[in-house]
């Protein structure tokens, strides 16, 4: 039996010629679909392409009417290009590494509007960051008004009057006690009978004689001595008890004062609150600009950086399609598996024309050696000068990347900003020329950026301010008069949780503006608040000053019993009319 | 597909050389699992073509194969994996990566080189067993299958008759 069939070899070019010609009659759509699928999935919204057009010589791809959709708006494109094309180095493709000679990209425009949404279904997105949440305040003006003093001491719990009550509650115990003690030590009456002892012995006759009634005398001496000295250690401890409840009294009386200042501070108008003006006025838009920026860099993070693991020493590198790992080995001549080499950009902002190339744009900068770069620039715009935006996205080292930014804008006409839509105070920048310049640096996950803005030849309109009272009109008058100011914002943290700084000399203007409504305003509550407390005060005071008394006339009642009884012991030590001489 | 059938069992109850259906079941099995448009597989396509092999044999087995290759896909990984990372080889599939053919090859793609070597070992016993299961079938079966009574109902379809014709057209009934 024969093993070979000639005719074979004849059906097998017919089967790769049919197969080369399959190929290349649905090769363009299978790259529109491969880079709508792949795009729509790195995005996160609707990539759409009109049509794509494989050249063979030389080799190259057209791709016209790419449509990337705003995930966060879907009625709109993020960005739309009307053509790219791609000049890609042939030989390099028998060795799987897409090189991108050279790309450009013409007529691409931002935030487009979209026929259809461009929405897909995908996972709820993660809660909002400190910054988003930043970007939903609002500015509001604090209350402007002198508050109710009544309605603030029914909220607010007085320390002077607390200091008050104790005491009283206090006084009322000791008194209470030393009345009871009061009766508990000799009085009068027992002290009166110690006189007549001693009377009775002076007079006595005969008897046990002399030396008996001596030693009668001691002992009486020796009883009053007793019973005095209980009566001074009361009084000691009385007196000291009276010079605490006197310091306790002073503390009350100055509590009210206190209790004003601490109440002055919360519920008067301060300045202080004019700090965050500029927050409130530039740190949402700021805040949404910066969070926009690190939605795309999240989104486009695959594009610069693929996932990577070692195993065994070789690098194993997970394609972002299709099944398996691919192991890296050392290359002779080391090449990412894509890369295209310069991207010229041609962009159509609403201010005109701006021009710019990417660099190095592979998601293996590592093989490479190199970082991606950009630099773009645009003069002689429509409302600005000029705008330049240069950087590099460095992941050379994957395990440290280093990206920068920096943005200037010189000359841009602002109009018709709305800075406050607040109904006290509404603020809209009629008009300003703004120069402004923007750095960011990112490490890691470690965020820096600052953003220095100037603005001259400013008119912010106020509105109507008819009914609005003396410290609104103070400020709209300040900020009508506002000609220049600027603005700086630092922001630092990570990309998932960031600290916006802002700064502005709209705080200082305004602070300075409502400085003396402010003053009369916290003088009349003070005024208003002292008067107040002082009459809440009053009365416990008037309580206690009587305790106090009270106290006071028991420690004189302790003196006279003790004074009686000195004289007493007094009177025994001296000889007595009766002629007995006694020996003490 | 039907005609396909036909045409396999025509082949397994004739006198085709059992060497012939085998070898392209076992060509079937290597284009089959592993991934469809790899260049081995021009080549592999090319030996079908080229040898006096069954060529319906060799379109049924692809078919089973590649629906075989997607279950086998881990164990696929697993096997490419460890051989590409192994530290003895490192040398070889240094130079070979460095090699324009073996790169459009794909073959430091753990699937491609688990599958590739899956089929390659397992080739030369397929060809054995498969060969002494048909001469058996011959044998020992095709008498019995052709009284049973499976057969007789089986005579009444319509994959039968497609079956008798071919057979009829090749001589071979």
């Amino acid at each position: 039996m024969k093993w070979i069939r000639w005719q074979g070899l004849i059906a097998f070019v017919v089967v790769v010629i049919v197969v080369m010609g399959v190929w290349f009659f649905v090769v363009d759509s299978a790259i529109e679909a491969v880079i709508e699928k792949t795009g729509t999935h790195v995005v996160g919204a609707k990539v759409e392409l009109e049509g794509a057009d494989l050249s063979i010589s030389p080799l190259g791809l057209s791709l016209t009417g790419l449509q990337v959709t705003n995930p966060d708006e879907p009625m709109s494109n993020a960005v739309q290009v009307d053509r790219m094309a791609l000049l890609v180095e042939g030989a390099k493709l028998f060795r799987r590494k897409v090189i991108v000679k050279e790309m450009t990209l013409e007529g691409a425009r931002l935030n487009t509007p979209r026929k259809r949404s461009g929405a897909i279904s995908r996972q709820p997105a993660a809660a909002p960051s400190v910054s988003k949440r930043a970007a939903g305040e609002k500015f509001t003006l604090p209350p402007l008004g002198v508050p109710n003093v009544s309605e603030i001491l029914q909220r607010e719990k007085l320390r002077s009057l607390e200091l008050a009550e104790a005491l009283q509650a206090d006084l009322q115990t000791e008194k209470d006690q030393w009345r009871k003690r009061l009766a508990e030590l000799p009085d009068k009456v027992k002290l009166a009978t110690y006189r007549e002892r001693i009377e009775k012995l002076r007079s006595a006759k005969g008897g046990t004689g002399v030396l008996g009634a001596v030693k009668e005398v001691m002992g009486v001496q020796k009883e009053l001595r007793k019973d005095l000295d209980r009566i001074k250690a009361g009084q000691n401890a009385l007196q000291k008890n009276l010079t605490l409840f006197r310091k306790r009294m002073d503390e009350v009386a100055d509590a009210p004062l206190a209790d004003v200042r601490r109440l002055k501070e919360k519920y008067a108008f301060s300045p202080k609150g004019l700090t965050n003006v500029s927050r409130l006025v530039f740190g949402g838009k700021i805040a949404k600009w910066a969070d926009t920026a690190l939605d795309w860099y999240e989104r486009l993070r695959p594009v610069l950086e693929r996932s990577k693991k070692r195993k065994e020493g070789h690098e194993v590198v997970k394609p972002v399609r299709g099944k398996g790992a691919d192991v890296r080995f050392k290359e002779h001549e080391p090449l990412p598996d894509f890369l295209i080499r310069i991207a010229h950009v041609s962009m159509e902002i609403l201010a005109g024309s701006i021009r710019g190339q990417i660099q190095n744009i592979t998601p293996d900068q590592d093989v490479l050696g190199a970082p991606l770069t950009y630099d773009f620039s645009g003069e002689d715009l429509t409302r600005l000068r000029s705008v330049k935006l240069d950087g590099a996205l460095n992941h050379v080292d994957p395990s440290s990347p280093k990206d920068t930014a920096n943005f200037n804008i010189r000359g841009y006409r602002v109009t018709d900003m709305s800075l406050s839509d607040s109904t006290e105070l509404p603020m809209v920048l009629k008009k300003a020329t703004a120069d402004l310049k923007a750095r960011a640096f990112l490490s890691g996950e470690t965020l820096k950026a600052n953003l220095l803005a100037g603005l001259q030849s400013v008119e912010i309109a106020t509105g109507s301010q008819d009914e609005a009272g003396g410290l609104v009109k103070a400020m709209a008058s300040a900020v009508s008069d506002i000609k220049e100011f600027g603005v700086e914002a630092n922001i630092s943290g990570t990309l998932k949780a960031y600290d916006l700084q802002l700064s502005s000399d709209l705080d200082r203007v305004l602070k300075e503006a409502v400085r003396k409504q402010v003053d009369a305003q916290v003088t009349r509550l003070e005024k208003e608040l002292q008067s107040a407390i002082s009459e809440k005060v009053s009365e416990p005071m008037a309580d206690i000053k009587a305790s106090l008394g009270g106290l006071s006339a028991i420690s004189s009642e302790l003196t006279a019993r003790l004074n009686l009884g000195n004289e007493l012991l007094k009177g025994t030590k001296q000889s007595g009319r009766s002629g007995l001489k006694l020996p003490f | 597909m039907l005609r396909a059938i036909a045409r396999l069992l025509s082949a397994l109850n004739s006198q085709t050389e059992p060497g012939q259906i085998s070898l392209a079941f076992c060509f079937a099995m290597m284009a089959g699992l592993t991934p469809l448009f790899s260049p081995h597989n021009f080549l592999v396509l090319l030996i079908v073509l080229l040898l006096r092999v069954n060529l319906s044999t060799f379109i049924l087995g692809l078919g089973l194969f590649s629906g075989i290759a997607y279950l086998l896909d881990p164990l696929f990984h697993w096997i490419g994996l460890a051989v590409l990372t192994a530290g003895a080889l490192e040398g070889l599939w240094t130079a070979l990566y460095n090699t324009t053919l073996f790169r459009l090859e794909k073959f430091n793609n753990s699937i491609v080189m688990g599958s590739l070597l899956f089929s390659v070992v397992l080739f030369v016993p397929l060809y054995f067993i498969s060969n002494q299961m048909i001469v058996r079938y011959r044998e020992h079966v095709l008498a019995w299958v052709q009284k049973s009574r499976i057969m007789q109902a089986f005579k009444a379809t319509k994959l039968y008759r497609l079956y008798s014709t071919y057979s009829e057209f090749r001589g071979t009934a």
